[in-house]
């Protein structure tokens, strides 16, 4: 590896990891801020590379990508506004506003009547979409599927959908937020940052600087000049079996843990306070038809040809 | 060859963006993402170290690959957490949970 290139790549790698984290924090779209930072993973995966760890650098890009595409679909399952739209038109530093660059702000939503303007128009539009594509079944199943996914995932998705391409429809796009909770958000902050981000941006600046300074201040670091093995994932592999046996099993079972943990937090509770369980019992007492799958029903047994079988076993018993 | 010292403001410079972050957002899931950024950090710091102080030692690439374990356990329990609150409260804004001050 010859000097010139390595230094262009850690420059390319560190730009991409400074730039990535920061328009993670300074976008207004939490949608960017997910590819913002999937942006500063490969670049710090890279840096892992120019350093010779290439096993930590691919573990890096495996993992991290994998767990943010995942978080991302979160965000746009559960997030008030992932898109940024709404706070696209707010006050904001120069970093924030060349990173948010692009999204189309929107009216937030009123309460009441306005709101419910917006719900029907939504509902209008979103029909619309839906007969776009070739269905079989008509208005009847459109009608059902709206009522059950009449909720705050399909608002956002509908909304997140819209900022991916860019339609320019966002003005129209419906805010269904939380027209089913009946929570007022018209009087609330919308920003996605806290107040006290100033303070926040001179401490992490003050933190930053202290740490530079020390590090360029500092003599040296006694560097070895040997270089490791370039098959260090070998190593790293025997180690693990070996030296670190324990801290691997650890990491196993700490991996168990979570997963329990994590599917025992994430079921609907049973406890009757837990305002997911009214959600379980009503799907439990009424469970809803898959719908809208265009399938002709299946001719089933019905009740007649039954009784009849059941009465002709019945005369031959007899 | 690039000096250790780059490595390690490279590092100081994403854990500023990641205290910046935890500090100051409000929705749940950017918080973990400032938390995933810190992490990061730190890795850099620790592989950054092992090149250039003890390339002998593969510990420290060990070490890499637990914080890597820990951030991926972290982030799964994190957004379990972040759909029961949400399923209660109806909102992932950290704000809104504030019970303990009271």
């Amino acid at each position: 590896m010859s000097e010139a290139f390595e230094i262009v790549a850690f420059i390319i790698s560190a730009f991409i990891a400074i730039a990535g984290a920061l328009g993670m924090t300074t976008t207004m779209s939490m949608f960017r801020s997910g590819i913002f930072l999937m942006a500063s993973f490969i670049g710090v995966a890279g840096l892992f590379i120019l350093l010779t760890a290439d096993l930590i650098g691919v573990l890096q890009i495996m993992m991290y990508i994998g767990g943010f595409l995942v978080m991302i679909v979160f965000m746009v399952m559960v997030m008030h506004d992932p898109g940024g739209a709404m706070m696209a038109g707010m006050d904001m530093a120069f970093v924030e506003r060349w990173f948010s660059k692009g999204l189309v702000p929107r009216e937030p939503p009123h309460s009441g009547h306005s709101g419910d303007m917006h719900g029907a128009h939504g509902q209008e539009h979103r029909a619309h979409r839906r007969d776009s594509h070739p269905m079989p079944q008509g208005k009847a199943g459109d009608h059902r599927s709206h009522s059950v996914h009449h909720d705050e995932h399909a608002g956002d998705d509908h909304q997140s959908m819209q900022d991916m391409d860019n339609s320019g429809h966002a003005g129209h796009a419906a805010h269904h937020g939380n027209d089913k909770n009946g929570m007022d958000m018209g009087g609330m902050d919308m920003s996605m940052v806290t107040p006290v981000r100033p303070a926040a941006a001179w401490l992490a600046g003050a933190i930053g600087v202290v740490l530079v300074s020390m590090l360029l201040l500092r003599p040296t670091w006694r560097v070895v000049n040997a270089m490791p093995d370039p098959d260090s994932a070998r190593r790293v592999g025997h180690l693990l079996m070996e030296k670190y046996m324990v801290a691997f099993e650890g990491a196993g079972f700490l991996i168990l843990i979570g997963i329990f943990g994590a599917v025992l937090l994430a079921r609907p509770s049973s406890h009757p306070d837990d305002p997911s369980r009214a959600a379980r019992v009503a799907v439990a007492e009424k469970p809803e038809p898959i719908a809208d799958d265009g399938l002709v029903p299946l001719p089933v047994p019905d009740k007649q040809t039954e009784h009849k079988e059941h009465h002709r076993s019945d005369g031959h018993g007899a | 060859m690039i000096p250790l010292t780059a490595y390690l403001i490279v590092g100081a410079i994403l854990f500023a963006i990641g205290v910046y972050t935890v500090i100051a957002q409000r929705a749940a899931v950017m918080i973990l993402m400032g938390i995933e950024v810190l992490l990061n950090a730190i890795g850099l710091n620790i592989i950054a170290f092992w090149r250039f102080t003890a390339p002998t030692d593969y510990s420290a690439q060990i070490f890499a690959i637990l914080i890597i374990t820990i951030g991926a356990v972290e982030m799964a329990i994190g957004l379990a957490l972040m759909m029961l609150l949400y399923r209660q409260r109806q909102t992932v804004e950290v704000d809104a949970y504030a019970e303990l001050k009271r």
